[in-house]
């Protein structure tokens, strides 16, 4: 039986109902905003005092928006897409493999290398993010996609472990035994009995990383030097700062959009896993 | 298939050598190999967390210790380097402008921490519920946590234009402020409109978080409470608030350490200024070391930065986290 | 295993302090000159400002040598940050266009290659601007040659001055005449300003700002860059000029935080009286056909004129494998074919032995250009960047603090006490 039924309930509906939808138009607001103002004529976007709705729909925005910079939004999609997928699999891959090491097969020493990684947390990239580049640069992945990943993986590797840990922990032990003694090897054990059980956490932490890959704006700006490498984020920061006629702040919102809506249809699609995982997973 | 029990001894329990790979043929457990089984789970223990291990040391740890070594060079970024031992510290702490950043750091911290405290557990309150309506609106406090920090700030960037932005003209028709004023011309307003964008972003994460915390405190003690003539505020207080303490540990450090590391909303929002203003102590090591090139002083303010951060952490931690944690 | 990761850490933390200690990377096969056939690829990265013309030049240049020439462009505001981390890793192209402003920062720590001989061998080379080529030598070495050219000019809207009763073919020559014009144009109506500025941008001011402290006989830096001279009497007159401006509500309230993006569009829009820009802006204005403007040289408080050179230089950087095929596209950069194809694209050329032929005709408002560039100046120093570009420096500080606080004296002392310390640290 869920808690929250019985919970008296603390406003009378209506009062309930007018707070929360206040709440949700004040939360719905900018996206709104960037939706509607990117969806306007060029002048009527760039209006002062602005319109409260697009009088006239356009897609002009976006069509400008596809030729900006040297190389055309689509690349910096591509960017990434690619970038946030690569770190995602490398993270969820890692991280499971990690997790499941820590929770079942400890060795001697395991808790202190794994209160080292969970340390990191403490540690903002931003501090090593120079002598990170001359570290990529060494092994010759500076300025690269793959770079990049691999320096969110190692970002994102922390919580994932963490994750991970704690939802093969929440597994007993004697499923894992019963599959051994079915004849089964300890890696095969874990991929046909445990994994499918701890999905959901796997999902969060993919879900985690990618969404983080995908706004992640500091370590992009530093690390890619090729502008034809750059990933959206960055090229927001580049529409903001290059017109030297005028923002034209109706292909920004556009640019905004195009950044944000790809989160929104995931976060919506899959966001019971996201929720839960995150709960499970971290307030243990 | 066949269910020996755990330490037993059946010699005819045989693995199917074929199909299992070698190094776990012997895996089948018998007592008297128990102990070279474990020794094997010991090592691919070690074996499977190696990769990921490997990655965080190459790309954090070993960055980590050139840092640390920086922070004890004087080092430009082009150019020879040289030991100069502890200089780069004693030089921190008579930096004017290292310590108007730390200050705006915790004007900042302290002013995000509470808000954003607040304003998660009420919307926390608010959906505790169990009806589909509540999942409704959870979700949709939730959404800007999705979308990132920059996308943030340029959205609310665009929302507060002097002139342009809808919420000045929204403010200026509510007589609120007159036409051409710019909210980001004081370092004060523009505080308060990145404090704004932030909270707008984060408070549904802190709800989430709140959330789960409060669902797993037990219902009959509120009962019980209420039973016993307790007020709302006052069962609040005294049974709610006491119990949620590890969850509010956990959110309360989450928050600090972000607002101690803000960078993104200030540099696309603010841009530090104006006239340096909204500087915070990641934004001066990024000043430090790519905008003025001297990688072995802005090593050293990270290091400081870090110690900070650990050290408050602890103290949060140590604390709140005074009930007994499972 | 414990022992082998600390080594495998040693190694490649040697690795990289090695790496950046080389400062730009290792050895190129070839040596400085011009001798040998250019052939192979070169890599080319430029400013973001220059995307409109440089794959232009490039085609031209392509398309007649042996040479490919392949062009990065790299966002403004990070260049001089992406080209040093590059070279300190020795990742940088073969050529570099560099803002003029941060050649000797670059010179000085070796990252460019020194092309004295090949400067001194153009048979144009005297009139090639002047500030470029002082900005590009150091040690009495040249590192770069001229390559754009910029120059600061006010833009003044002839028809808010006929409207205001002033004259449209006489703009301002001195600090009372603008403060007249001002209070004039914003008479016409509370959303028309006199002037505005980039209130939050320590390039934008040493560009359009310094000229002003230049044409009443001061300067914001000693000649040979060692002292900053923020605290002279020119600047405090200067500073308190635009003061009153704002004071008086003659500037937009968007100035205050504008870090370069809102002045231009200000004054596209019809609203705005007089604005000091540079030559891209005369291009962005005749596309939009909206604004009939004029140029007039940025005057000083009692009369005196002045300009701040700018545009950037080309050069060949120390780390590139093909130093004859760079060279040879920076020789041709200064030629009288790249040049006109600059002219067309608005660019101001740096050879002023063609200005008269390749560029005024383009426009007559380019002769006020073309003027500014012959006398323009430029400050140096090889921590330039940290003192006036940073827009979270001590120059953009000092302006923003004394033209919207009011206490120019004092917040010229704080900025003057900052920037000689950056100077001295050197």
């Amino acid at each position: 039986m869920s808690h929250l039924t019985a919970v008296r309930k603390s406003l009378p509906a209506g009062a309930w109902w007018v707070a929360s939808t206040c709440l949700a138009v004040l939360f719905l607001y900018p996206l709104y905003i960037m939706v509607s103002q990117s969806l306007k004529t060029p002048s009527e976007a760039a209006q002062a005092p602005p319109t409260l709705y697009p009088h006239r729909l356009s897609i002009q925005n976006y069509q400008t928006l596809s030729h900006t910079g040297s190389v055309g939004f689509l690349q910096h999609v591509t960017n990434s897409v690619v970038v946030a997928t690569g770190a995602t699999l490398a993270t969820v891959i890692l991280a499971t493999l990690a997790g499941y090491g820590f929770s079942k097969l400890r060795f001697p020493g395991s808790d202190v290398v794994f209160f080292a990684i969970l340390a990191t947390f403490m540690i903002p990239f931003q501090a090593i993010i120079t002598p990170l580049y001359s570290i990529l640069h060494t092994l010759g992945l500076q300025n690269t996609l793959l770079g990049l990943a691999l320096v969110y993986t190692t970002f994102q590797l922390p919580f994932g472990i963490f994750l991970m840990r704690n939802s093969f922990a929440a597994l007993p032990n004697s499923l894992e035994e019963a599959a051994l003694i079915d004849g089964c090897g300890i890696l095969k054990a874990m991929y046909r009995v445990l994994l499918p059980v701890a999905i959901p956490g796997l999902i969060t932490t993919a879900l985690f990383t990618f969404f983080t890959c995908w706004n992640e704006f500091f370590a992009a700006l530093i690390l890619l030097t090729d502008e034809s490498k750059f990933t959206l984020p960055v090229t927001l920061n580049i529409l903001a700062a290059n017109s030297l006629g005028g923002l034209n702040w109706g292909v920004m919102q556009a640019g905004v959009a195009v950044t944000v809506i790809p989160c929104v249809i995931l976060y919506l699609l899959l966001q019971r896993y996201y929720v839960n995982g995150l709960i499970s997973g971290a307030v243990k | 298939m066949a269910t020996s029990p755990a330490h037993g001894r059946n010699s005819e329990v045989q693995p199917d050598l074929g199909r299992v790979p070698a190094e776990t043929a012997a895996a089948a457990p018998r007592r008297r190999h128990g102990h070279t089984m474990r020794r094997r789970r010991q090592i691919l223990g070690v074996a499977v967390v190696a990769p990921a291990f490997i990655v965080i040391c190459v790309f954090f740890f070993v960055p980590l210790v050139l840092m640390l070594w920086m922070s004890l060079n004087n080092w430009p970024l082009l150019g020879a380097h040289k030991f100069i031992g502890l200089d780069n510290y004693t030089r921190a702490f008579q930096d004017q402008d290292w310590r108007d950043a730390c200050m705006f750091t915790l004007k900042y911290t302290a002013l995000t921490t509470p808000v954003l405290f607040i304003a998660g557990l009420g919307l926390a309150l608010l959906v505790r519920r169990a009806t589909k309506a509540a999942r409704f609106f959870q979700s949709i406090f939730f959404l800007p946590v999705i979308i990132g920090l920059a996308a943030g700030s340029y959205l609310f960037l665009y929302l507060a234009q002097p002139g342009l932005g809808p919420l000045t003209d929204l403010a200026r028709q509510a007589h609120l402020s007159s036409g051409g004023s710019n909210w980001f011309s004081t370092a004060t307003s523009a505080l308060l409109i990145v404090t704004a964008m932030v909270t707008w972003k984060v408070a549904g994460m802190q709800m989430l978080l709140l959330l789960s915390g409060l669902q797993s405190i037990p219902v009959e003690l509120e009962e019980a409470a209420h039973i016993d003539g307790a007020s709302r505020w006052q069962s609040f207080r005294h049974v709610v608030l006491p119990l949620l303490r590890p969850t509010l540990a956990l959110v309360l450090v989450f928050s600090v350490a972000g607002s101690l590391l803000a960078f993104d909303q200030f540099y696309i929002m603010t841009a530090g200024g104006p006239a340096n203003g909204t500087i915070t102590a990641v934004y001066q090591i990024y000043r430090t070391s790519f905008i003025n090139f001297d990688l072995g002083y802005g090593a050293s303010l990270s290091t400081l930065l870090m110690i900070v951060l650990a050290a408050v952490s602890a103290l949060q931690m140590l604390l709140l986290r005074n009930s007994d944690h499972n | 295993m414990r022992t082998t990761k600390v080594r495998a850490g040693a190694v490649l933390i040697c690795l990289t302090l090695g790496v950046s200690a080389c400062g730009g990377g290792g050895g190129s096969t070839t040596t400085t000159g011009a001798t040998g056939k250019a052939s192979g690829t070169i890599t080319l990265w430029a400013r973001d400002s220059e995307k409109a013309f440089i794959n232009v030049l490039a085609d031209a240049y392509n398309k007649n040598n042996g040479v490919k020439v392949k062009v990065t462009i790299v966002p403004s505001g990070n260049f001089v940050q992406k080209l040093g981390t590059a070279a300190s890793s020795g990742s940088g192209p073969d050529v570099a266009s560099i803002d003029l402003v941060y050649l000797p920062y670059f010179a000085s720590k070796g990252v460019l290659e020194d092309i004295t001989e090949v400067a001194n061998s153009l048979p144009y080379k005297d009139s090639l601007s002047q500030a470029h080529r002082k900005l590009a030598t150091y040690n009495g070495k040249t590192y770069a040659l001229p390559f754009t050219a910029e120059a600061s000019v006010m833009f003044y809207n002839k028809d808010l001055f006929k409207q205001a009763g002033l004259n449209p073919n006489k703009p301002p020559t001195t600090y009372a005449e603008m403060l007249t014009a001002a209070r004039a144009i914003h008479k016409l109506g509370p959303d028309t300003y006199g002037f505005t500025f980039a209130g939050s941008c320590g390039g934008c001011n040493i560009f359009e700002f310094a000229p002003h402290v230049w044409a009443s006989g001061g300067d914001v830096l000693s000649a040979d860059g060692k002292k900053a001279m923020l605290n002279s009497p020119q600047v405090t007159d200067a500073l308190n000029f635009y003061h009153t401006m704002v004071s008086e509500g003659l500037v937009p309230p968007s100035a205050k935080t504008d870090s370069g993006v809102a002045q231009p569009a200000a004054f596209q829009s019809g609203k705005v009286g007089m604005v000091n820009l540079g030559a891209f802006f005369v291009g962005t204005l005749v596309g939009d056909k909206k604004v009939n403007f004029g140029l007039a040289p940025i005057p000083g408080a009692t009369g005196g004129t002045a300009s701040f050179a700018g545009g950037d230089e080309i050069a060949v950087t120390q780390g590139s494998q093909n130093k004859v095929a760079a060279t040879d596209f920076v020789k041709w950069a200064t030629s009288e074919e790249a040049q006109t194809i600059l002219a067309k694209a608005g660019i101001v050329p740096v050879r002023t032995d063609l200005l008269d032929k390749i560029y005024v005709p383009l426009d007559p408002r380019y002769k006020a250009l073309a003027d500014a560039l012959r006398k323009g100046r430029t400050p140096y120093s090889v921590v330039e960047n940290a003192v006036f570009n940073d827009n979270n420096g001590a120059w953009s500080k000092m302006i923003n603090q004394a033209v919207f606080g009011g206490n120019a004296q004092a917040a010229q002392a704080q900025a003057q006490q900052a920037a000689q310390q950056i100077l001295d640290r050197g």
